[in-house]
């Protein structure tokens, strides 16, 4: 067993769990989804990120792309919490477009943990 | 991924990024959730926006103060923890960034990318040359002169600094790396279709034929030009078929040979090389007993030279040894040349010449000094081994000095460079002193220092030329000699060389032109210019062959 490995998929597979915590729920619904959710699912992502870095492998590149669509995802949801807040404008549509960039960071994250599985299958060891 | 510079930054700054996701959003999280106080008193919580902001400019030691409100006891105890937190990964992350510049090894992707981007902009044929050294950089410079791109790979980096500092007319993309592995032979562009030539003459032979053999397996259309002075490695070097072995050695026996017999041929090759001026005066080396000092490599050659000329010999040597025979009949001694007492022996006095041959420049020196003072008539020929004391040697006073360096630079480039120059001298160089003797007065008519210039019959340099051949009508290489004043005379220019495809024709004359064929003239500046016109220009050709002037066809145009 390797402790790298295990930290690494531990990274993956939390990155993509919490983002599901925030997104599930109603979207139009403020109360049902957690800014401390975003938060951890923000750090989370980029924790995931870093860790991609640094394999040169065809496959090593495509995990990294998928987490970079998902930490612009993410911080594009922030973003526009931010400023909406700041500027008073908390209204349906403006909380339903942070729900759906987190939605689409989601699938970023699910496509990740799939290829890592589909890598982890294919390894003989 | 071929962008290994910027892999290495990231790979460099995976744990420090990471020091600062998780300690900034453990700052964050902390002053996101302790409760705060704002001028009125009522409890309230920094937004996660708040929070950032705050920590961003905590951590960088910006420090614009506490906001949006001071900060309560509970939060400024949570802020103390957090700077020592922070700070103190932002530093560490920078300190990480540094010295992931400062590495060599990125420094060394980064300039290995640049060398690759400047070998896929070089746009003419280039040449890649291996190791730094003087002789390369006369060689580079020359074949910059010549219109050729250079390429230049060494092992020690601080010659390639060294290189930097040298001033050639164009940039020269140069690469700290091992020439002799494939990998570094195929960044510089061995592959490319436009790469001429690879230039290879290091002391260690056998470094010179791997190159060859390297070049040989990744692009066979790459010429080689390799030093091969060791029988077994230069026989080698001509097995792979794509190699021209340099041998100063062979090049001076050569000439020694020449120069017994025929000095025309001798000051023709000078000439071509740009040693000396056709004025100079051409003397039968004399015939006599000879003595040789140093039994080398060099030595060997010049003996069997003397033998085909039944010149009688002596050979002094230190260090090598001879056949019995030889020294039975006491035409070779084994003791330090340097010697009066020895020197007398083997008879100095009624010798005609004494060739100083040893591979150290400062023994060669001293061997002459002695000798003259024993015989001041005796004809000094001696080796230069190295171009540093070449002040040294023009002050000894010696009748030839042959400077191995020199002969080295001379024939890579004029193999590479003028490829015409160098086949017209291979066919010179076989003709007899009758011959040479012909050519030199009727080279001498045209000035002591003639111009050589080749003209290729193409599109491009004898565009006239090539549209009458196109529409059969003949061409005869004569008409590129008349005057444009009046047909019937002639400007002062001799074609030297004819070459088609496989065939070659020394001294052309009265010869048919056809597509493709390459001349070599030896000309002034005059009828250098009169050649590229009436090559180039319809209305001069017409001129040179019809001796009337061609009519404009605009009117003929219109009716017919």
């Amino acid at each position: 067993m390797n402790l790298q490995k295990v930290i690494s998929g531990f990274f993956f597979i939390f990155a993509m769990t919490i983002n599901f915590g925030f997104f599930y729920g109603d979207i139009a619904k403020p109360e049902l989804h957690s800014v401390y959710e975003l938060f951890a699912a923000l750090v989370i992502s980029l924790i995931s990120t870093v860790l991609k870095i640094g394999d040169k492998t065809q496959l090593g590149a495509v995990l990294l792309a998928t987490s970079l669509v998902a930490d612009i995802q993410l911080i594009a949801a922030v973003t526009v919490w931010t400023v909406t807040e700041y500027l008073a404008i908390v209204d349906v549509e403006a909380f339903a477009a942070i729900i759906s960039l987190s939605g689409g960071a989601l699938l970023a994250n699910i496509t990740s943990v799939i290829l890592y599985i589909g890598e982890t299958l294919k390894s003989k060891r | 991924m071929t962008n290994n510079a910027l892999w290495i930054i990231l790979q460099k700054l995976r744990v420090p990024l990471l020091v600062i996701i998780v300690t900034y959003s453990i700052a964050i999280l902390g002053m996101v959730l302790i409760p705060g106080m704002d001028d009125n008193g009522n409890v309230y919580h920094l937004t996660f926006f708040d929070a950032f902001y705050f920590v961003s400019y905590m951590a960088s030691t910006i420090g614009f103060g506490e906001s949006p409100y001071a900060f309560t006891y509970a939060q400024k105890l949570w802020v103390s923890f957090c700077i020592y937190l922070t700070v103190v990964g932002w530093f560490y992350a920078i300190g990480a960034l540094v010295t992931a510049m400062t590495n060599k090894t990125l420094h060394f992707e980064i300039m290995k990318n640049r060398f690759k981007k400047q070998i896929s902009q070089l746009q003419g044929k280039f040449v890649i040359v291996l190791g730094y050294s003087y002789v390369n950089v006369e060689i580079i410079q020359k074949l910059l002169e010549n219109g050729l791109e250079v390429v230049l790979i060494d092992e020690d980096e601080n010659k390639i600094n060294n290189f930097l500092l040298e001033d050639f007319s164009k940039y020269v993309p140069v690469m700290v790396g091992n020439g002799l592995i494939t990998e570094t032979l195929k960044d510089a562009g061995i592959m490319r279709d436009n790469c001429y030539a690879v230039i290879s003459l290091f002391k260690e032979e056998d470094k010179n034929l791997r190159a060859s053999i390297l070049t040989k397996f990744l692009n066979e259309k790459v010429h080689v030009v390799a030093k091969g002075t060791i029988e077994d490695i230069a026989n080698s070097l001509l097995d792979t078929d794509i190699t021209k072995v340099i041998n100063p050695f062979e090049v001076f026996a050569k000439r020694l040979d020449i120069a017994l017999v025929s000095p025309h041929i001798l000051l023709l090759e000078n000439w071509i090389y740009g040693n000396s001026k056709l004025n100079d005066k051409t003397l039968f080396l004399p015939k006599g007993k000879y003595i040789i000092c140093g039994y080398g490599r060099l030595g060997k050659l010049i003996q069997t030279r003397l033998e085909k000329h039944n010149i009688p010999y002596v050979f002094i040597d230190a260090k090598r040894v001879a056949k019995r025979e030889m020294v039975q009949n006491e035409q070779f001694f084994k003791a330090n040349p340097d010697n009066k007492d020895l020197l007398c022996e083997v008879g100095i006095k009624e010798s005609i010449a004494l060739i100083a041959g040893t591979s150290h420049d400062i023994d060669n020196l001293s061997i002459m000094i002695t000798a003259k003072k024993l015989n001041p008539d005796i004809y000094l020929i001696a080796r230069e081994n190295t171009m540093k004391e070449m002040s040294l040697f023009q002050a000894a006073n010696v009748d030839w000095l042959f400077m191995i360096e020199r002969i080295i630079i001379n024939k890579t480039s004029m193999f590479l460079a003028n490829p015409l120059k160098e086949h017209f001298l291979r066919l010179a160089l076989k003709q007899n002193e009758i011959w040479g003797k012909m050519l030199i007065n009727r080279l001498r008519l045209i000035g002591n220092n003639p111009e050589i210039m080749s003209l290729c019959i193409n599109n491009k340099d004898a565009y006239a030329i090539e549209t009458e051949l196109q529409q059969g009508i003949d061409v005869n290489s004569d008409v590129l000699l008349r005057s444009l004043e009046n047909w019937k005379k002639q400007h002062k220019a001799i074609p030297l060389l004819l070459i088609r495809g496989e065939k070659t024709m020394l001294l052309p004359h009265q010869v048919s032109l056809k597509l493709n064929d390459e001349l070599l003239f030896a000309t002034d500046r005059d009828s250098q210019n009169e050649i590229e016109l009436i090559a180039s220009n319809i209305y001069e050709l017409h001129y040179a062959m019809y001796g009337i002037e061609k009519q404009i066809g605009i009117f003929n145009k219109l009716y017919t």
